[in-house]
């Protein structure tokens, strides 16, 4: 399904105007249309990368915060012209903040929040309320309104309608616009919160934003590492349920290695797991913090140390050790591996190995691939020696607006409990050298 | 046997179909459905995390209750689990709500439309709703005529309507039915509900089928000589004489479950998996069915009637000493019989249906016969070589297994046949959801493949209506032979395959 503008041209009106304007608007503006009881979504758009790419002409106009593919191929082409390393994901925060540096004074529409993503605009969301901030610094604060109703499949019933607030301009005028949020968020009805960009962004509008019961969407790949950990697990413990996009895209990798283990036959030896491998993409260990912090969890492991891995004096890598429930050791390495194509989000997970001992049995050595990343640093070592179990893990690259269409479809109002688990875990497995240094990058 | 350890790694991961929120309206809420299937589906998906917290259930019956008494009833009826689970119920329960509704009564579904309104309010369900209808059959027509009127079901992408069996008594009947249903409301919003398409079995046909390459150039006439489906019950009428005694077994058995069954198995493959795309297919291989002999269908079909039996220590009562059973009755318990296919696929090849009840073993299963070998080289240790079969068994011991033959240990080229299997509990070692979980999430989620379509329905109603008719027009060309409780019916229905030279396979 393609994206859908609304139907008619927003509506450019004062900041102070919006909310009356709005209870007019329903009140009688909307002849016979109700307004659809289903939820606020409050997204914060910067799409810093797509406004960069088009700054410097690298793509065209206009500016719709979708995840688009020529955004995506445009920046992977960037990568290796900008110097950064060939494993740089084109979603890296570090990509576009380099772009920034370059020079360029393209201009195009923008239509951040006026383009709603098919997928999300069938839940019918009743307000549909955009925060996108501009690269200019010096934009001031406009605010767009728009009614919209979606064309009903054959008809169908009186129309559900809801509708569209934009508030764009600069980082310092957004800011100041926050207190203007609150009333336009109903409290009758469930508010949605997606923070679609970098966690490392001002913290403050994240918290002004994604308050009380609120159930906030972010995105742990895109920042620095120790900081979405961070903010995480700050927001799980406040009790807020927390949606976290790099947890959802490890669904297969979790699927997958569950699946190893549904034979009975083989259950036995998940209690004698004795080694952990995770190769990551790039230099972003998040994602492959979160599954082993879910296996850790899952198999009641407690971890008893953490710390970088030193190669040739640099960083190269997390190692760390588990007990086991009965006492024996499980150690643990992630390790970051250079890619030529990396996926769309920093840190996707290239391969994994699990080794287990199980008494009076061959040892059973697990390796699970990416469709795109071999198997074969993890094949090296003697692994076939052991009794060989290798799955390759399909990895479907959906876009963001059909992940966040999926939370919107119900069954995500709360954290999920699994990584409610694996996420204090992940954060203990980071060390404070990688955190503060990051793996020396490849 | 050494216990299963259960995957620590499964645990939470089913979370990927989960239902919009919605209010799913249950009529017929004070019946025994409600709290032995419904609620227990309803609140086994709750603790399984794929019911959205924006969830309601109301229940609707005639009974004055309050919501405080539909809370409690399902909470008594459920005891067992809730010990488990307590702190799930204590959850799931809340959104338990309770309306007295008699759908005939206008002013009843005006009193509902407010409630469902305030609901939506009070747990956000968004407008989508879901009706089901575990009411009397004669109730189906006039209950959706009752939603339509009060606006109910106007909304295609918000409103459904599921339907429980049987889709009416008979070809005319299922028609009229369609007619008023379809008046209502669009067919995509309609779940005719068959619960035997929600076990994983059923459903493991069709991955069995088009997953594979191994199977499918060997499905087809050229290969395959017959295919027995059998759904065997070692229990009696039980509590059911009333609607029994106007069923029997075709009604009850032949006409939903096991034609579904022999649809999925001798279906074309399906351009997509798609709902409509495999409805299609499930169509079109029913509208090509017939019984072996329409204008002498006595020929190819075999009634039975259970008689006491059991041992000494255990007698069973035959079917006409069960409570509420008519001494004379002619309701048949069993019903054996012989169908073709008019395709290029299965031209030719018999198609044997089979189901009782007080058969010695409950059982379910599909068993394909393949041709013999063109050439038999070998000399067979039982005199002759057994003809290979693939057997999927749906209940219990739920799998595949296949027979053919291998060299016997010696000296000499004998052969013998084996068996090689594959078994859920072995594979998977869990128990899989019973069907109601499967079909009432699929309802919910708007996902009609497992559920019959109109054109489905009439096509099955259609190739029975020879049997039906001669059965009421002429009764005494198609007698009820008796058998004795817990033997595997009778003489005749053997016969039925020995006429072609075949048996039927003991399990």
């Amino acid at each position: 399904m393609s994206a859908q503008l609304t139907l008619l041209a927003p509506l450019q009106i004062p900041p102070p105007e919006v909310v009356p304007y709005l209870g007019q608007l329903w009140h009688d503006g909307l002849d016979g249309a109700s307004g659809a009881a289903t939820f606020t979504l409050l997204v914060w758009e910067p799409s810093w990368l797509e406004q960069q790419l088009v700054r410097v002409g690298q793509v065209d106009g206009p500016i719709t915060g979708l995840d688009r593919p020529d955004v995506l191929s445009s920046a992977r082409d960037l990568v290796g012209s900008l110097g950064l390393p060939p494993s740089t994901a084109p979603m890296d925060p570090g990509l576009s903040w380099i772009l920034g540096q370059q020079p360029g004074h393209h201009e195009a529409q923008d239509l951040r929040g006026q383009f709603v993503d098919s997928a999300i605009s069938a839940h019918m969301p009743r307000r549909l309320i955009t925060l996108a901030p501009t690269l200019d610094d010096a934009k001031p604060l406009e605010t767009l309104v728009a009614a919209y109703c979606p064309l009903p499949d054959e008809g169908g019933a009186g129309a559900a309608c809801g509708d569209v607030v934009v508030l764009r301009g600069s980082l310092g005028a957004l800011r100041e616009a926050i207190p203007m949020v609150q009333p336009l968020v109903r409290d009758d009805l469930p508010c949605w919160v997606w923070w679609n960009s970098s966690l490392d962004e001002p913290i403050e509008v994240l918290e002004a934003l994604a308050t009380g019961p609120r159930r906030l969407v972010i995105d742990t790949s895109r920042g620095q590492p120790a900081r979405c950990l961070e903010v995480l697990v700050n927001r799980i413990n406040t009790g807020q349920a927390v949606n976290d996009f790099n947890w959802l895209r490890l669904r297969s990798w979790r699927e997958s290695l569950a699946m190893v283990f549904d034979p009975p036959s083989r259950r036995d030896a998940l209690q004698h797991v004795v080694q952990l491998d995770i190769d990551v993409e790039g230099d972003h260990p998040v994602k492959g913090l979160l599954l082993a912090a879910w296996m850790a969890d899952r198999l009641g492991w407690h971890l008893e140390s953490s710390r970088p891995v030193i190669q040739d004096g640099v960083i190269a890598g997390i190692a760390a050790e588990f007990q086991r429930t009965d006492g024996e050791t499980v150690r643990f390495r992630l390790m970051p591996v250079p890619v030529g194509v990396p996926k769309a989000h920093p840190g996707a997970i290239v391969g994994l190995r699990l080794i287990c001992q199980p008494q009076q049995r061959p040892p059973l050595c697990v390796i699970l691939c990416s469709e795109s990343g071999g198997c074969m640093r993890l094949e090296a070592g003697g692994m076939a020696a052991m009794e060989l179990a290798e799955e390759v893990v399909p990895l479907p690259e959906e876009s963001e607006e059909k992940e966040m269409a999926r939370l919107l479809g119900g069954g995500h109002d709360s954290t999920n409990p699994l990584l409610a688990s694996a996420a204090p875990l992940a954060a203990s497995l980071l060390p404070e050298a990688v955190a503060a240094q990051g793996f020396a990058r490849s | 046997m050494t216990a299963i350890l259960t995957n620590p790694l499964r645990v939470g991961l089913r979370q990927e179909r989960v239902i919009p929120p919605q209010c799913l309206v249950i009529f017929g809420a004070s019946g025994d459905l409600t709290h032995r299937k419904l609620v227990p589906a309803l609140f086994e998906l709750h603790r399984q995390r794929r019911l959205p917290s924006e969830f309601a259930v109301l229940g609707c019956a005639r009974r004055p209750w309050s919501d405080d008494d539909f809370r409690q009833r399902m909470g008594e009826a459920l005891a067992a689990e809730i010990a488990e689970h307590p702190t799930a119920w204590e959850h799931f329960s809340q959104g338990l709500f309770y309306e007295p509704v008699d759908l005939q009564q206008s002013d009843h579904l005006v009193r509902l439309a407010g409630r469902l309104d305030a609901l939506d309010r009070l747990r956000a369900t968004r407008g989508n709703r879901t009706f089901y209808l575990s009411v009397s059959p004669e109730f189906y027509g006039s209950g959706c005529r009752a939603l339509a009127g009060a606006g109910l079901l106007a909304d295609p992408e918000r409103s459904r309507v599921v339907i429980e069996k049987p889709f009416g008594r008979d070809y005319g009947s299922a028609q009229a039915l369609n007619k008023v249903v379809q008046a209502c409301a669009k067919e995509s919003q309609v779940f005719r509900i068959d619960h035997y398409l929600g076990k994983e079995t059923v459903q493991n046909i069709l991955v069995l089928r088009f997953a594979n390459t191994i199977f499918e150039p060997l499905w087809n006439r050229n290969y395959i000589s017959s295919i027995q489906i059998t759904a065997a019950e070692t229990v009696g009428v039980e509590e059911r004489a009333g609607y029994y005694e106007t069923a029997g077994a075709l009604r009850d058995m032949v006409q939903n479950h096991l034609t579904q069954i022999l649809a999925l198995t001798a279906m074309e493959p399906p351009g997509r998996f798609d709902p409509e795309a495999i409805r299609n297919e499930k169509a079109k291989v029913l509208q090509a069915a017939h019984l072996a002999n329409e204008e002498e269908a006595w020929k190819c079909c075999v009634r039975g009637q259970y008689s006491a039996g059991g041992t000494k220590e255990h007698p069973l009562p035959g079917y006409r000493g069960e409570p509420g059973v008519n001494p004379n009755s002619t309701t048949e318990t069993y019903v054996a019989m012989k169908l073709f296919i008019n395709n290029w696929r299965w031209q030719g090849v018999p198609f044997y249906l089979r189901t009782g009840k007080r058969l010695p073993k409950r059982l379910s299963e599909v068993v394909l016969t393949f041709r013999e070998a063109p050439v038999h080289l070998f000399d067979a240790a039982g005199g002759a070589p057994t003809a290979n079969q693939l057997i999927l068994r749906i209940q219990p011991d739920e799998g595949a297994e296949i027979k053919f033959e291998v060299k016997a240990p010696g000296s000499g080229m004998r052969s013998r046949p084996v068996d090689m299997g594959f078994s859920y509990d072995e594979s998977f070692g869990e128990p899989s959801d019973e069907g109601y979980v499967r079909l009432l999430a699929d309802a919910m989620l708007g996902d009609t493949t497992l559920f019959t379509r109109s054109d489905e329905v009439e096509a099955a109603w259609r190739l029975y209506t020879p049997l039906l008719k001669l059965i009421e027009d002429s009764p005494w060309q198609i007698p009820v032979h008796p058998y004795e409780a817990r033997t595997w019916g009778p003489g005749a229905s053997d016969n039925l395959l020995a006429e072609d030279g075949l048996i039927w396979r003991r399990p």
